[in-house]
């Protein structure tokens, strides 16, 4: 426990932490400017469909509406902040040349490797947790509250979520899309255990996520056959929770492959950091 | 043998006659009595409440509070988010003036037990309207009891009326409303996953309840201040 306590105060200790939780504040803080500033547009393209042959009322572009708008944007650029610190936190240990040192101290590489691992989880759902606080706070300063409209335009469908059923959602949803997310955060940190430099886990990690994401998604009947075996397939099950009635079994689903494929990547950094050669 | 071909003879002539009669008659006369019957109706509140039965529209029931003030002022006033139908959602009698439509009279029917007819209004002035409308009126009580909108680019709407009496003035109470509408491409890029894909239509059972109406209270104008709906710029 003091392992991980060290770990996470080292981990919070240098600025480059920040960047991420800063970028993320000024994506969303711009996002819901923009938004407020064109909001007759927004709902325009929003509802368009549906503004033909129906009058609607009501504060449609409210704040938890914004909230899922930017969570939409969750599986590119959070993918990303999360790499900046999970690429990192073990190799940059032998960028440094602390890892000898680290490891001759009495503490087990198991123990280490665990503290790391448990560390990024922990920026992680930082990450989220921060994203989910600030999108909801300033969208329902901006924007008031109100029922939530999702409007799944690739299946030409709306599905409207009651006011007050709404902030429970949005809590499964981002306590899903932290789950989502512990599996970028476990690819980087398998990258890291494995490099020797922090730029070769950030870059891979995002290859593979944008590569996943694009072969995931085209609209070929060969890449469809693929796109069950990619975990960016599973990734977006956070969006399940906002949807009527909620698939429930679709969402444990793929949260249990998601984990399961932490489980596979740790055990490989797991394995690979305990054999790792550190004389040469 | 020759009284049957008598009889087939002028069977066939009168069919055609009848029809052209029929073809000639002044459909519109039959708008007069709706108009004359409603004339006294100035304004009107009532409690809405909508129920969606329709695939690509999954929604809770909602409920509002509508106001109307003739000839053409509505306003909707409701805490959460409300959808009403444009076409067919709510009761607006001055609606259907014959002096903006070519009336057409396609049949005479019993509906509900009751004498009807069935007319085909084309609107004169296609700026203002931009399809016609099938009515079927209760000639008996003066009543619209059907509206459907002649389908047009793919659009289909079926308004079923029933009514109450409020006040002397015969109100809706529930209107059953069928609609089979496509949906618009997605504008501007499409995402991976609708290439291929056709748009859905937006098909399904509205079920419009009005109840607490209140007629003629003298709602002023100011009540229809900031009235509009979502709107673009």
């Amino acid at each position: 426990m003091k392992l991980l306590w060290f770990e996470i105060y080292k981990t919070f200790s240098r600025w480059r932490t920040y960047i991420s939780f800063g970028f993320i504040a000024l994506i969303v803080v711009m996002t819901e400017v923009v938004m407020k500033l064109s909001a007759s547009e927004i709902l325009y393209r929003m509802m368009k469909s549906f503004q033909k042959d129906f009058l609607i009322y009501g504060n449609v572009l409210n704040g938890w509406f914004i909230t899922a708008f930017i969570m939409n944007s969750l599986h590119i650029h959070i993918p990303f902040f999360i790499t900046l610190v999970a690429g990192d936190i073990v190799s940059s240990e032998a960028t440094a040349g602390t890892v000898r040192l680290l490891l001759i101290r009495p503490p087990s590489r198991s123990k280490i490797i665990t503290a790391k691992y448990l560390t990024t989880l922990f920026y992680t759902a930082g990450l989220v947790i921060f994203l989910a606080l600030i999108c909801v706070t300033f969208g329902l300063l901006f924007f008031g509250g109100g029922d939530l409209i999702m409007n799944y335009s690739a299946q030409f469908r709306i599905v409207f979520i009651p006011e007050a059923e709404v902030p429970l959602r949005i809590l499964l949803a981002f306590t899903a899309a932290v789950w989502s997310m512990t599996v970028v955060a476990s690819i980087a940190f398998l990258f890291s255990t494995l490099a020797e430099n922090s730029i070769g886990p950030i870059i891979g990690t995002m290859a593979v996520v944008i590569v996943f994401l694009v072969l995931g998604n085209f609209p070929f009947d060969f890449f469809r056959m693929l796109s069950p075996y990619l975990f960016t397939t599973y990734m977006v099950f956070w969006q399940r929770f906002l949807d009527d009635p909620i698939p429930w079994q679709e969402i444990a689903r793929s949260a249990m492959i998601l984990g399961l494929h932490n489980i596979g990547l740790f055990s490989i950094a797991f394995i690979v950091f305990n054999r790792k050669d550190i004389k040469s | 043998m020759r009284k049957l071909l008598l009889f087939a003879g002028i069977l066939l002539l009168l069919l055609p006659s009848t029809g052209w009669t029929q073809a000639q008659e002044d459909a519109s006369r039959y708008l007069d009595p709706i108009e004359k019957k409603y004339s006294g109706l100035k304004d009107y509140t009532a409690d809405v409440n909508v129920h969606f039965d329709i695939e690509a529209l999954k929604a809770p029931d909602m409920q509002a509070r509508l106001y109307f003030k003739a000839p053409d002022k509505m306003k909707v006033e409701s805490k959460r988010i409300f959808f009403l139908p444009k076409e067919g959602g709510y009761f607006n009698p001055s609606l259907f003036k014959k002096k903006d439509f070519d009336v057409k009279l396609l049949e005479r029917l019993v509906y509900d037990e009751r004498k009807a007819v069935r007319l085909k209004l084309t609107p004169t002035d296609t700026d203002a309207y931009h399809k016609a409308f099938l009515l079927t009126i209760d000639i008996d009580r003066s009543l619209i009891r059907e509206i459907k909108i002649s389908p047009s680019e793919g659009r289909e709407v079926n308004a079923m009326i029933e009514y109450g009496l409020f006040s002397n003035f015969e109100l809706p109470t529930h209107i059953h409303l069928q609609i089979d509408m496509p949906t618009d491409e997605p504008s501007g890029m499409r995402e991976f996953t609708q290439f291929g894909q056709k748009p859905k239509k937006i098909a399904g059972k509205v079920e419009i309840t009005y109840s607490n109406y209140r007629v003629n209270v003298g709602l002023s104008d100011e009540i229809f201040k900031d009235s509009d709906p979502l709107k673009p710029k």
